[in-house]
């Protein structure tokens, strides 16, 4: 093909009209009669609602009315939980509090108003009498027999154990050199922080009896299906579209309260509804990431050889589901043996009720936990045996290129993690870097490496194992001009699929790629989908389109074969046509489409047109893996800890376009390195979010990270026939214990073993106060 | 939260218990204090409006007074709320008579709740402190014509040591 | 995030800022660059009746030398002051503290008058007021007053302007010869404001002992304070590595340190002693040069 896309470097088709201020996103949207709705948000983590008042906020002006928790019971459905995990209690969930709340920002009463300014006024009046109850924010003591219930009708605080169990705990029990080692991990609460918040207009339009929903959201198509089932919409009348997205991180990957709120208001009134959340609400009211409490048993052998790990995990639910809360943590236990062949596992996972906002998907999503975890496991064991990080992991990788099983049951689709960290040492100069550390500490200056070799699980996924499907749906229409229009299920909100999936057709097709247009995120244009998340959008989502791609293909060569009089199979698309490999006999890509839809002389069987649709389900997930350097220096006399190089060779499958994975690396680096040293988002004992503004809530930013170096192998999957895996997820995955491996490696000389995240400076400052440590 | 500190004030055990149990006195020692009105069970429905700088709210709540032991201490019970959000708290405050003046101590602890816990977090035990000492300030100058016989112990609202 | 109702004014001259500003009295809120009122506003913390736009105030925005001094307008912008050519030559302690306050777009439109006059306790500006020894005017409808910078700081948020004053103009000595100065600053990692700042002015005898030293420590405290004890220890000394070192582990004597979820106020006083010694060793030797 002589116009090679796939692998280059292509601008982005998206940012033009991004960087220019062009794009819409829900708040841009205008429609006339619009209303707009402020929510009352609890101020107490636990109480019961005692009165509301609501005579003072409808006096004020452009009021049209309020609705309480009692007003929408029965009348708006539940906020929908989709994890599926035996003996899951799901406790009600309504889109406003009935009778308690359960966190702070819960929805108590929506006010419905002309303009937004009107309703923030009203909602200030509405007088809501609260008895506050004693909150449950601690996860040691929600789990004891005392402690107060976040929902009294379950019994307990415990919404589910899970248990994983695998490999020949006999053989470990009775290898007498084995040596364990015991270690607790907080992994703590975070806010997806998406630049744009959420937002949602409902315009329900009584003449057609249609309900349309402009969503800031990563899942148009399941958004519809649930939005008709809350409202009792008949969903063919169900419209979602899904605009502009200004990142989600997977926060948007869920069914709010809101968005089922606007939708019955709009219906109410017969008017459009906009609600556009706050900074403030978006950093209490939407779902949170991470927190969870990961108590360890690690057994090795003197060799370094780790032969099996215990780990009991708390993990800090909130007060209620959201979407896919309880399968987070369960995605730890499948990933906690990471890139190492360990024999025997067992994790034993209690998702626990809290009152707070819920957790769900935060990108990573379970898998940066799993992460954190085996990667620390792996330096303490390290630090134990005085054995160099990169020789504990050689120790425990499995051989490269064996299919194995581990004792979680997962099977990897490809691995060579030899090959990867081979490729950091030598990026990062690895020894180099060692030497250069022995240098300084000798001069008081404490420089820090660290390692982290992981895996991670993408392209999510066999419908099999997933909640609600995990195919996706793509569909090629070649216009009667030439140009091509590709339909996408998936929903990408800034990760540039409209880019590469051109460049997959225009390839494909050998036309122009400026010629391809790719539509996502309204479910009346896209005949079905799922959305993006999991790593799973080119994976999962570019494979349709390719396999769409190849039907349209097809269909085509025949139309041209037949013309030709040729054979259909000989037949090769490039430089803008159709034609024999030798050239000899060929036909302009547009006469071929002219075939298709002039309909004139088609062979027998072939329909007119050329639309094609492909749903793809993948047969397996893909685990993308990859070895991150982090070098950080820590200053000996505040603590501070600067990130001074970062390396990262990462494994995403086949690139098709570098520029876009290496965007996403670099966004994924800077938000797992956020995680290593600065952000967290607190509770305090009564269950108030104390990192209520940016003020407070660290979110990295670029002059604190350096120069990130990244590069990468190339193992094709042989799970989809593109050979990409997704790498979406995978800077975050990867990096957060590089860094934390890196600062408690800068503080050997004072015989740190762990600190818990953030490693913020005072902690840091804590461990130097205590002086150099004697040497054993 | 934890509040405490001490206060010096310049006049007898006695005279301090009486007039911090009497409503005039606190009404006009009460920094911000637009009402105090007593209610049958004893306690005080209180509107103010308090803050530090620019940060000003108005909050509605209840005073309690209760387990006075005159005039060694008593336990004050404060609720409020407003715009800011929730403030809850319950102190004791203990007097000790020192040569004809009084030592008094403080000692509570406060709950805050809303806009005021999520944004103001590293200001909030400074505020607190800053109004108290208004407090007793205001009230040291009821116990006395002369405002400058009473002053902080330690310094301006240093904590008792 | 909408502020309640308020009525705006924008008077056109100082005058009638200070007639609209005593009519109003505590009802009023004066606005300036709106970088720490409007978000008070909007969190509905802060809810004045009226506001008074000063943005009009052009006569409000100079630098300009006066006579060994130099006086800054309250509405010079911190970029203004970071990158003026006289600042930066005649008095380079405000240039820098300018730099290091937020980012480009807070220093475009944040105030030198509006950052005195809001006194945030983690405020970079007034650690350096207080090492420059500066005044500070306010204007009202009765007339003009001079308040020294160490008065002018009375609590947390909390000024020694009257309500219905304008903070009009700000002056500061230009720097003696053999003299140096600098501010360090230890940023928070979200809100990037002071989790300590030391601002320090030193000057040195012919002989190289410490003539004068002035110290201005902010972060730490409920306000801004001079480090007096730590001045105590080197006013006419030579300043030896070790002296300094000693000197600085005074910087929070007296003070309570705040404490918030980012550092404790045991660490602030740590730090607070690590900024004004390595503070003062910059400006010794910027009046060593
Ligand atoms: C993202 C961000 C980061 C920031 N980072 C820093 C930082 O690192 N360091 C730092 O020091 N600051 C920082 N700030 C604060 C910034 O410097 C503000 O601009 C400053 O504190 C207030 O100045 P202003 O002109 O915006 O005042 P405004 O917000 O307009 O006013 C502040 C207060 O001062 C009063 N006022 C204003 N002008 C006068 C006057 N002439 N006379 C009397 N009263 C007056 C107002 O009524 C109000 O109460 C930051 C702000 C933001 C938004």
């Amino acid at each position: 093909m002589s116009v090679k896309l796939l692998g280059e470097r292509i601008k982005r088709k998206e940012d033009p009209r991004l960087i220019q201020g062009r794009g819409h996103y829900v708040d841009d949207l205008p429609l006339c009669n619009m209303l707009y709705l402020a929510f009352v948000r609890s101020p107490h983590a636990h109480a019961q609602i005692k009165s509301i008042q609501l005579e003072e906020a409808r006096k004020m002006p452009g009021v049209g009315a309020i609705y309480t928790g009692k007003d929408l019971d029965g009348r708006l459905g539940l906020i929908p939980c989709a994890a599926g995990i035996e003996g899951l209690k799901i406790p009600d969930h309504p889109c406003l509090a009935l009778g308690r709340v359960r966190y702070v920002g819960e929805p108590v009463a929506v006010v419905v108003a002309n303009n937004r300014y009107q309703a923030a006024d009203a909602a200030a009046k509405v007088e809501v009498d609260y008895n506050a109850l004693p909150a449950v924010v601690d996860m040691d003591r929600a789990v004891a027999p005392s402690s107060p219930l976040v929902h009294e009708s379950l019994g307990d605080n415990m919404a589910f154990v899970a248990k994983l169990e695998g490999g020949d705990w006999k053989a470990v029990e009775a290898d007498a050199s084995v040596k364990v080692l015991k270690q607790r991990l907080v992994n703590q609460r975070l806010a997806p922080l998406s630049m744009e918040t959420r937002g949602v207009v409902a315009s329900y339009s009584p003449g057609e009896d249609t309900l349309t929903v402009w969503s800031s959201t990563q899942i148009p198509h399941l958004l519809k299906t649930q939005l008709a089932v809350m409202t009792g919409t008949d969903e063919a009348r169900v419209r979602v579209i899904a605009p502009e997205v200004g990142g989600a991180f997977g926060s948007k990957l869920n069914v709010y309260a809101e968005e089922g709120v606007a939708c019955f208001v709009s219906r109410q009134f017969g008017q459009p509804v906009k609600w556009i959340e706050s900074r403030r609400e978006n950093l209490m009211a939407t779902i949170h990431g991470r927190d969870q409490i990961d108590d360890l048993e690690i057994y090795y052998r003197p060799d370094g050889k780790v032969v099996g790990l215990k780990c009991r995990i708390l993990a800090d639910l909130g007060a209620y589901h959201q979407l896919l809360t309880p399968a987070i943590p369960t995605l730890t236990a499948l990933m906690i043996l990471g890139s190492y062949n360990i024999p025997a596992v067992f994790v034993e996972t209690k998702g626990l009720f809290t009152n707070k906002m819920a957790t769900d998907a935060y990108r990573g999503a379970g898998r940066p936990e799993a992460t954190y975890i085996i990667e620390r496991v792996m330096d303490l064991v390290a630090l134990e045996l005085k054995l160099d990080p990169v020789e504990i992991r050689l120790k425990n990788f499995p051989p490269p290129g064996k299919d194995i099983v581990l004792a979680t049951g997962v099977s990897y689709d490809t691995d060579n993690y030899q090959k990867t960290l081979k490729k950091v040492l030598t990026l990062s100069s690895y020894k180099k870097l060692r030497r250069e550390q022995a240098r300084l500490r000798k001069k008081g200056k404490y420089l820090g490496i660290g390692l982290s070799t992981y895996v991670e699980i993408c392209a999510m996924g066999p419908s099999s194992r997933m909640p609600a499907g995990g195919w996706e749906s793509g569909t090629v229409r070649v216009e009667p001009t030439g140009k091509v229009t590709v339909l996408s299920g998936t929903s990408p909100h800034g990760q540039g699929e409209e880019t590469s999936f051109a460049q997959i057709v225009a390839e494909e097709l050998g036309v122009p790629y400026d010629d391809v247009t790719v539509y996502h995120g309204d479910t009346n244009q896209v005949p079905m989908g799922i959305g993006t998340f999991g790593s799973r959008t080119t994976a999962v989502g570019g494979t349709a389109i390719y396999l769409a791609t190849q039907r349209i293909k097809r269909k085509m060569a025949r139309l041209a074969a037949h013309k030709l009089g040729v054979k259909p199979g000989e037949m090769v698309f490039r430089d803008g046509k159709v034609e024999r490999e030798d050239g000899s006999k060929s036909m302009k890509f547009a006469e071929v489409v002219g075939e298709a839809y002039f309909a004139k002389q088609l062979p027998s069987g072939v329909e007119p047109g050329l639309v094609e649709n492909f749903v793809f389900e993948p047969p397996n997930y893909t685990y993308p893996f990859g070895a991150h350097v982090a070098v950080v220096e820590v200053d000996g006399e505040t603590g501070e800890v600067s990130l001074r190089n970062y390396y990262a060779v990462d494994d995403c499958g086949r690139i098709l376009n570098p520029m876009l994975v290496d965007g996403q690396i670099h966004g994924g680096l800077a938000q797992g390195i956020g995680q290593a040293l600065w952000e967290e988002h607190v509770y305090d004992e009564n269950g108030q979010l104390l990192t209520g503004t940016l003020m407070d809530c660290a979110v990295p930013k670029a002059h604190q990270l350096c120069w990130f170096e990244t590069a990468n192998t190339e193992t094709r999957t042989p799970v989809n026939p593109l050979g990409v895996k997704g790498v979406g997820e995978a800077g975050t995955i990867g990096s957060t214990p590089a860094i934390v491996n890196a600062v408690i490696d800068a503080l050997q000389p004072f015989g740190a073993r762990h600190l818990d995240m953030p490693l913020k400076p005072e902690k840091v400052w804590r461990i130097l106060k205590q002086g150099p440590a004697q040497a054993a | 939260m934890k509040i405490e500190g001490s206060w010096k004030l310049a006049a007898p055990r006695e005279t301090v218990f009486r007039q911090l149990m009497d409503p005039r006195f606190l009404a006009r020692s009460l920094p911000g204090c637009e009402k105090l009105d007593p209610l049958p069970d004893g306690s005080y429905q209180a509107t103010l409006k308090i803050g530090v700088g620019a940060m000003k709210g108005t909050y509605q709540g209840r005073v309690e007074i209760v387990d006075a032991l005159p005039p060694e201490s008593f336990r004050i019970k404060v609720e409020g709320k407003g715009a800011g959000g929730f403030v809850k708290g319950e102190g004791k405050i203990s007097l000790t008579a020192e040569n004809g003046e009084t030592l008094l101590n403080y000692t509570g602890e406060a709950q805050v709740g809303g806009v005021i816990a999520s944004v103001g977090q590293r200001m909030i035990q400074a505020a607190a402190r800053q109004i108290v000492d208004q407090f007793f300030a205001a009230f040291s100058r009821t116990l006395l014509p002369s405002p400058a016989s009473s002053t902080p112990s330690g310094g301006a609202g240093s904590p008792a040591s | 995030m909408i502020p309640e109702p308020f009525e705006y004014h924008a008077p056109h001259s100082l005058a009638e800022a200070t007639r609209l500003a005593s009519e109003l009295g505590e009802q009023a809120k004066l606005l300036a660059g709106g970088h720490s009122l409007l978000p008070m506003m909007k969190l509905r913390l802060a809810a004045p009746r009226h506001v008074i736009d000063l943005g009009h105030l052009q006569e409000l925005r100079y630098i300009r030398e006066a006579e060994e001094k130099i006086e800054i307008g309250a509405l010079a912008t911190h970029f203004q002051i970071e990158s003026s050519a006289l600042l930066n030559e005649k008095c380079p302690l405000l240039a820098d503290t300018a730099r290091e306050i937020g980012d480009p777009q807070v220093r475009n439109r944040g105030t030198l008058g509006g950052s005195l006059a809001h006194a945030d306790p983690a405020g970079d500006w007034p650690a350096a007021m207080l090492a420059l020894d500066a005044e500070l005017q306010a204007v009202s409808a009765q007339g003009e007053r001079w308040i020294a910078a160490r008065d002018f700081f009375v609590g947390l948020m909390s000024t020694a302007l009257a309500p219905g004053e304008i903070l009009a103009t700000i002056r500061v000595p230009t720097l003696p010869a053999r003299s140096g100065d600098a501010y360090f600053k230890f940023r928070h990692p979200a809100s990037g404001f002071a989790v300590v700042g030391a601002a320090v002015r030193v000057k040195l005898s012919e002989a190289g002992h410490i003539e004068q030293v002035a110290i201005g420590v902010t972060g730490v405290g409920a306000k801004a304070y001079r480090a007096a004890d730590v001045e105590r220890e080197l006013v006419g000394k030579s300043p030896t590595a070790r002296r300094l070192v000693e000197a600085a582990a005074h910087a929070a004597d007296g003070v309570e340190p705040n404490a918030d979820l980012f550092a404790s106020a045991e660490y602030r006083h740590h730090l607070a002693a690590v900024y004004v010694r390595q503070a003062l060793e910059r400006a010794l030797e910027k009046a060593r040069a």
